[in-house]
């Protein structure tokens, strides 16, 4: 049990591997449950790796004989993993790397492309992640028109089968950009800029006409590959992730979720989405909001605008998480916990801003009824921080667990630091 | 006035008429040649009204009231007419070939590709010679003709050095007559042009290429060279002409103006229409700002969607560039026009008339024309006006065209006419009744152009005896005077097809000719409108006249930007948290008073309220210095990395500072108040740093910090290497890290050379002797050596920290600064020992492979052993929010907050060898001040206020009002293009461009989206 610091109270080890799935009584933590409520002095059981009891420490007695271990949290605050939705995580390794860069593949369609088998459980990028409580991740590929499936996967495991937590959650669809210069040579014209627009939007619509009608039918006479991957979509099974910022996109991103009775569309980025709020809750889209930290997209925004962001939908109803997709994504994906913290400082209640980076992206991914928050019957994916985990200087994760088994709260930046402490005798 | 046209015959030179054989009898001509009746506009000040222009061959011999031409002269009756001295076009291309570049490779291209004994970098040419090169273009000569010019001096726009001009009358006979003054300019701008070559690769390489060329020029010269250099020579050769800058922003005029000064030259300058927006700095302006008038045309606004993304100062700049002349004039600017840019001369004398309707006079946008270009090509005594003694160069128009629209009639280039005949265009949509064969029907005629279309308005008898009355299209196709109307009938009259054809006379509204009925007979038929459809055309007239704009630029005139730029001001903030960064550590319920914007109290302790403060209680918040960002891309204009060769020390940041960063405002916004914006790390040694305060509103030359060390860029590994540049890039020097340490002792080997040549110079007896070549890289390269100016190094791995220490050491230098030092903690002992400082990411990594060691706890090492470490963004997004990296520290490595806190204030400070006068809250240090609303290392607190040396440069309320305001802007002037737009004026549509940031390999003028930077 070296995981545990000693600044932890050990109450109770048993003699049992690492990899068994042990009976843990977390005791006197302040909980944060996920779902916006709080237990200030929790006590939390697990046992089979789901959490089987979730008390308040002070009125419940209990049993040590019954507990393979029990730690004293002696008030250091519990949450459910943090999840990093929209990331690449697991798929690269160097940015500037080709040969480590597997997120990125050739084609505009791509729904068939799959995340989940290239994802690598050993990511020594993971390692640094899940040390701040960020212990799941959208593995989602980028690129193209429709980028690929993303699944659900926790940052640590033996194989990608044993880390996957949901499997081909759904395709990631890249709305054309509706007012900006995308790039492309025939931009260059910019009074084509809105033909060019509606044609690669005419694109999308004969893509998924075709692809819901192949999936409605019952004998296929034809077997696409492509398409086959689109089925799910339709049948609510598989969830269509639309990325898109500017106010013309989003619009059309809602009526095209209507158009296509789309079981579960997620609208990725959402920039503009505060002024289209009341149509994204009829239709009942959820946004994964563009990173907290990034800069203002016109000159004129509010200088705190994207800081503010959360706040606004939450105020206006939407259903929302945050997401840190950009410039170094991976990397900072451990920052994840201080973009909620600066949410929170710009408007969020804090126990709101813990909901938008867990119990929220679990919904909107659909694995909620196992992850995002400590209720009994749900898995036993914590962690314990020292202190407000959103905050910089108190985020010190002490326990960490995925589905009831304890994971490493080390990592090599850490040994880094420990082996030269040792030669400058620190 | 066909009548009197008809009669003249093309007047030809006199003077050199002999020099060419004639093939045939001479042409025959009058001598003389007396416009009698006009207007004319002498000059900008004198008119002649019913005056008399007296002309022989190209000179005008006499003007005025009593004019008596010989009896031999022709005499042209000008009645109703105005005669204007013949516009001076400055900047133009007329007659010259468009240049290509010589070589086209995906390689890079490090030497020049010119063959010949020409200077060594392809961007200078001052070789190339207009006049050599001049043939007469009819079509290009009459584009500016119809505008009213009648000279232009044209060049071969490409380049940083451009060579010559040549002023030349737009005639299109005799191109020996048509070169008025063969080397007439020199022409310079910042742009590389075609050239392949790599350097330069920013403006401010093409700053250091142009000054180092200017020095080698004179030295070129003193010397004697034996060598041979056609550039240097032909430079030489044309020093004394009159230099026109092209330059492509107001800030660049102030950075060309710098050259002029250093080489005590006298540049005119080719504008580019937003001058205004710096009128403060530029009002002191002594030579000629030549003026584009291609003012921006409106957004199409009719989306909202789309209006919304405008940025303001686009918005802004859309309203005010039509004022920009008249500010310039009023602050006493002297100009000219230039007709660059314009579409058409319709457009160029509407813009000329939209000048004049902000406040400009009639006679200084005559000036502009004629009497300024004239001066400063040195051809007043020939051109510009039209006194007697003159060359006659002049235009006829219809009337005063700066008075309301006018009809350019005819121009007369040194005495030769030259016919302006337009093509008709009739206006022939409307409601007619037609009558054919004596039958009369109502017609409809819609379109303009070749885009006619026509309705014929029948009726029929039915079985019934009813009438019905049925519309039928008619063709219609109108070639000149001669209108084709086609269509089918079915009356009481005729059944089958009409086809009429016959002549226009749209003034009076008539058409008559003949045509085929369908029943084959020759008939007669005219037609007569009774209704003229919408015409849409605007008012050419000048409308009210209205100088209101003025107090509508904003500085920077765009969102945020101030009406009045704040002074500082006594201010007291009391009972704060006061972070001191002293020795008295973190005092509570404490005291800081600003004075003429210097610190005058911290304290808990007895004070007094100076008179007039303005006193702020800050009861629960908190007061620190502010930031100081040791490692900065922001306000950088065109390019932060001069990439082109490996050793750049010749280039300096504080050349191209911009203060119109949007990111200025937002980092104040965050607490930041001084920055040292770096070099980029294309190159093992880069460029020189600008430090500098973040003084939101002001010119480039005040953002510098007075009397501020010099630092320059150097740097180590992969970006140095282009290893992550692309295959193409495996030529440049150093490609290895091995290569990387030669370069540094090359510099020092080639500067002790340089050095012992310059030593050798002053020792021995000055006189007669010619001094060395000035070396712009290798003085800088000196200071370094002679620890006069501090290294700031970009570095990741151990063993590159480990290899420069040793470098400087062996030299006998220091380095000052390890800028992202990700492996420092692996050799931190080392670092202390070489006395080097560190600044660094908080937690930044995995980008690249040298930083896959990076580790957050970087910083608590090197700090706990003894380094100074600062925390550093080099990004934009990042800058706003440091006190947060800063509190990582607490986090990784348990460092105490007020160490954290000192490594974003003070050791910055310290590192930048600003910590006497920056860094922390003590008496006599600069007013640099935050107001935090909590603990500013916690994630909750936000700035409330942040001053630079004593202003409010950022103020959360100001900040508050100013969001609606700007928008309330916005709406203002989109609804002004609106109305344009819903007038049918002629609009562009938006699109929006994406944001770019300059980062450390951030290569060209243009800001990049890449990732995986730094």
């Amino acid at each position: 049990m070296n995981y545990i610091k000693t600044l932890l109270f050990i109450l109770f080890v048993g003699q049992i591997s690492a990899q068994e799935k042990q009976s843990i009584l977390l005791l006197n933590g302040y909980l944060h449950v996920g779902n916006g409520e709080v237990i200030e002095s929790g006590l939390v059981g697990i046992r089979n790796g789901k959490i089987d009891l979730v008390r308040n420490s002070l009125a419940y007695t209990f049993n040590k004989e019954d507990w393979d271990t029990i730690i004293d949290l002696q008030g250091q605050h519990i949450y459910p993993a943090f999840v990093a939705p929209n990331s690449t995580l697991g798929l690269t390794e160097i940015d500037a790397i080709r040969a480590t860069r597997d997120f990125d593949e050739v084609g505009q369609y791509n729904p068939h492309i799959r995340s989940q088998i290239a994802f690598n459980v050993e990511s020594k990028v993971n390692s640094t992640v899940r040390t701040n409580g960020v212990m799941l991740a959208q593995a989602t590929p980028r690129g193209g028109g429709i980028s690929g499936t993303s699944s659900i996967m926790a940052l640590d495991g033996w194989n990608w089968e044993d880390a996957t937590i949901s499997q081909d959650d759904g395709i990631h669809l890249n709305w054309p950009a509706s007012a900006s210069e995308s790039g492309s040579i025939e931009d260059a014209n910019s009074s084509k800029r809105k033909e060019n627009y509606l044609k690669q939007k005419q694109a999308i619509y004969q893509f998924f006409e075709l692809s819901k009608r192949y999936a409605s039918l019952s004998e296929k006479d034809q077997n696409d590959v492509r398409l086959n991957a689109m089925i799910a979509c339709f049948k609510g099974t598989k969830r269509v992730y639309i990325h898109a910022n500017e106010l013309q996109q989003l619009v059309d991103v809602i009526d095209f979720s209507i158009r296509f009775d789309l079981p579960f569309p997620v609208i990725i980025g959402g920039y503009d989405s505060h002024l289209v709020t009341k149509k994204l809750i009829d239709a009942k889209i959820p946004v994964m909001l563009v990173r907290t930290h990034s800069l203002p997209q016109n000159e004129e925004d509010a200088v705190d605008f994207p800081y503010h962001l959360p706040a606004i939908l939450q105020n206006a109803g939407v259903k929302f998480c945050l997401q840190n997709a950009g410039d170094k994504e991976t990397a900072n994906a451990r920052n994840l916990p201080f973009q909620a913290g600066t949410a929170m400082a710009y408007g969020l209640t804090e126990e709101q801003a813990i909901r938008s980076i867990s119990l929220s992206t679990c919904e909107i991914v659909g694995i909620d009824n196992e992850y995002g928050s400590i209720q009994e019957g749900k898995s036993a994916t914590l962690f314990v921080s020292k202190g407000n985990a959103l905050d910089m200087r108190s985020n010190q994760v002490n326990v960490a667990l995925i589905r009831g088994i304890f994971i490493s709260t080390n990592n090599f930046q850490q040994e880094l630091y420990e082996k030269y402490k040792k030669k400058y005798n620190k | 006035m066909k009548y009197y046209l008809l009669l003249l015959l093309l007047i030809s030179c006199y003077t050199w008429g002999q020099v060419i054989p004639q093939n045939g009898t001479i042409d025959s001509k009058p001598k003389f040649v007396a416009f009698k009746n006009a207007q004319i506009i002498v000059s900008p000040t004198k008119t002649i009204e019913n005056g008399t222009l007296l002309i022989e061959g190209d000179k005008i011999i006499d003007i005025g009231l009593l004019v008596f031409p010989p009896e031999d002269a022709i005499i042209i009756d000008c009645e109703g007419r105005t005669i204007i001295a013949s516009f001076i076009e400055t900047i133009s291309s007329v007659g010259l070939p468009k240049p290509t570049p010589l070589n086209y490779s995906s390689r890079p291209q490090l030497e020049s590709s010119k063959k010949g004994a020409y200077y060594w970098n392809e961007a200078i040419h001052p070789e190339v010679e207009a006049d050599l090169i001049y043939q007469i273009d009819e079509k290009a000569n009459e584009e500016l003709i119809k505008m009213g010019f009648g000279l232009a001096l044209t060049h071969v726009n490409d380049g940083i050095s451009q060579g010559t001009g040549a002023l030349v009358s737009l005639g299109f006979e005799n191109v020996n007559k048509q070169i008025v003054q063969p080397k007439s300019t020199q022409f310079y701008s910042f742009e590389k042009g075609i050239s392949q070559q790599t350097y330069p690769s920013s403006q401010m390489g093409s700053i250091a290429l142009l000054r180092q060329t200017f020095y080698d020029l004179r030295w070129y010269h003193d010397s004697k060279s034996s060598e041979t250099n056609i550039s240097l020579d032909k430079m030489y050769e044309s020093i004394n002409l009159p230099f026109i800058f092209q330059t492509a922003d107001k800030w660049e005029i102030l950075r060309a103006e710098k050259i002029a000064k250093e080489f005590d030259y006298q540049f005119n300058y080719l504008g580019s229409g937003n001058e205004y927006e710096g009128i403060n700095e530029l009002k002191n302006i002594k030579n000629t700002i030549i003026l584009p008038i291609n003012y921006p045309e409106p957004y199409n606004v009719k989306d909202p969607y789309i209006s919304r993304l405008i940025p303001l100062s686009d918005l802004k700049h859309w309203e005010l560039a039509p004022s920009n002349p008249f500010i310039l004039k009023q602050n006493n600017v002297p100009i000219c026009f230039t007709s660059l840019g314009q579409k058409s001369a319709e457009n160029f004398w509407k813009n000329i008339r939209k000048s004049i309707e902000r406040g400009l006079s009639q006679s200084d946008a005559l000036a502009a024309l004629t009497i300024e270009p004239a001066r400063i090509l040195k051809v007043d005594t020939e051109f510009g006006t039209l006194d007697k003694g003159k060359k006659a160069s002049f235009t006829i128009y219809s009337s005063n065209p700066f008075e309301g629209e006018a009809k350019l009639l005819e121009s007369w280039l040194l005495g030769d006419q030259k016919v302006i005949v337009e093509s008709v265009k009739h206006t022939v949509s409307g409601k007619y009744n037609i009558l054919i064969d004596g039958k009369k029907y109502p017609i409809e005629i819609t379109g303009e152009g070749d885009k006619l279309a026509g309705k014929i308005f029948t009726t029929t008898q039915k079985s019934d005896l009813s009438m019905d009355s049925v519309t039928q299209k008619i063709f219609v196709q109108l070639v000149e005077d001669d209108i084709t109307l086609q269509f089918n009938i079915d009356d009481s009259n005729w059944k089958g097809s009409m086809s009429l054809h016959g002549k226009v006379s749209s003034k009076f509204g008539v058409f008559e000719g003949d045509g085929m009925t369908p029943n084959g007979k020759w008939v007669q038929w005219s037609a007569i409108r009774n209704d003229r459809l919408e015409t849409k055309k605007t008012d050419a007239k000048i409308n009210k006249i209205d100088t209101s704009f003025n107090s509508k630029i904003w500085f920077p005139n765009m969102a945020y930007g101030f009406e009045n730029v704040p002074t500082t001001e006594t201010t007291v903030f009391r009972n704060a948290t006061v972070w001191t960064n002293e020795a008295q550590g973190i005092l509570k319920e404490a005291t800081v008073i600003v004075t003429n914007g210097k610190i005058s109290f911290v304290g808990t302790g007895n004070f007094t309220i100076p008179n007039n403060a303005k006193v702020i209680d800050a009861k629960g918040k908190h007061i620190t210095s502010g930031i100081i960002d040791e490692h900065s891309h922001i306000a950088i204009s065109n390019g932060v990395n001069e990439g082109g060769q490996a050793v750049s020390a010749e280039v300096s940041i504080g050349d191209v500072v911009t203060p119109d960063d949007i990111n200025i405002y937002r980092q104040l916004s965050g607490g930041v108040t001084a920055s040292q914006l770096l070099h980029g790390s294309a190159n093992p040694i880069g460029g020189q740093s600008a430090l500098i305060k973040l003084k939101w509103g002001s010119s480039p030359e005040k953002m510098l910090i007075p009397n501020a060390p010099k630092f320059i860029k150097c740097a180590l590994g992969e970006n140095v290497k282009q290893s992550n540049w692309g295959d193409n890039n495996s030529i440049r020097f150093p490609q290895t890290r091995m290569g990387v340490e030669q370069v540094f002792y090359d510099g020092y080997m080639r500067v002790q050379a340089y050095q012992e040549e310059w030593a050798k110079y002053s020792k021995s007896n000055l006189e007669g002797k010619i001094a060395p070549r000035k070396d712009l890289e290798l003085e800088v390269l000196s200071e370094i050596f002679r620890s006069e100016r501090f290294i700031t190094c970009h570095s990741y791995v151990q063993s590159e920290i480990n290899m420069l220490m040793h470098v400087a050491d062996s030299l006998n230098f220091k380095v000052n600064t390890f800028t992202h030092i990700l492996e420092g903690y692996k050799v931190a002992d080392k670092m202390l020992a070489h006395g080097v400082g560190a600044s660094t990411f908080s937690d930044w990594w995995a980008y690249k492979f040298e930083v896959n060691d990076a580790i957050p706890y970087n910083a608590a090492i090197m700090n706990e052993i003894g380094l100074i470490v600062a925390i550093n963004s080099d990004d934009a997004e990042m800058g706003r929010r440091l006190n947060q990296e800063a509190a990582k520290g607490v986090k990784y490595g348990g460092m105490t907050e007020e160490a954290a806190w000192k490594m974003v204030t003070l050791n910055p400070a310290k590192l930048l060898h600003l910590d006497d006068r920056m860094g922390s809250l003590k008496e006599g240090k600069d007013a640099d001040i935050v107001l935090w609303t909590a603990n500013p290392l916690s994630i909750e607190a936000k700035v409330e206020m942040t001053l630079v040396d004593g202003v409010v440069l950022f103020d959360s309320e100001r900040d508050y009002l100013m969001r609606s305001h700007n928008q309330q802007e916005k709406a203002r002037i989109i609804s002004k293009m609106l109305e344009s737009n819903e007038k049918g004026e002629e609009s562009k549509p938006f699109f929006k461009k994406k944001s770019r940031h300059f980062h450390c390999d951030t290569i060209g003028e243009e800001g990049s989206e890449e990732e995986n930077t730094h």
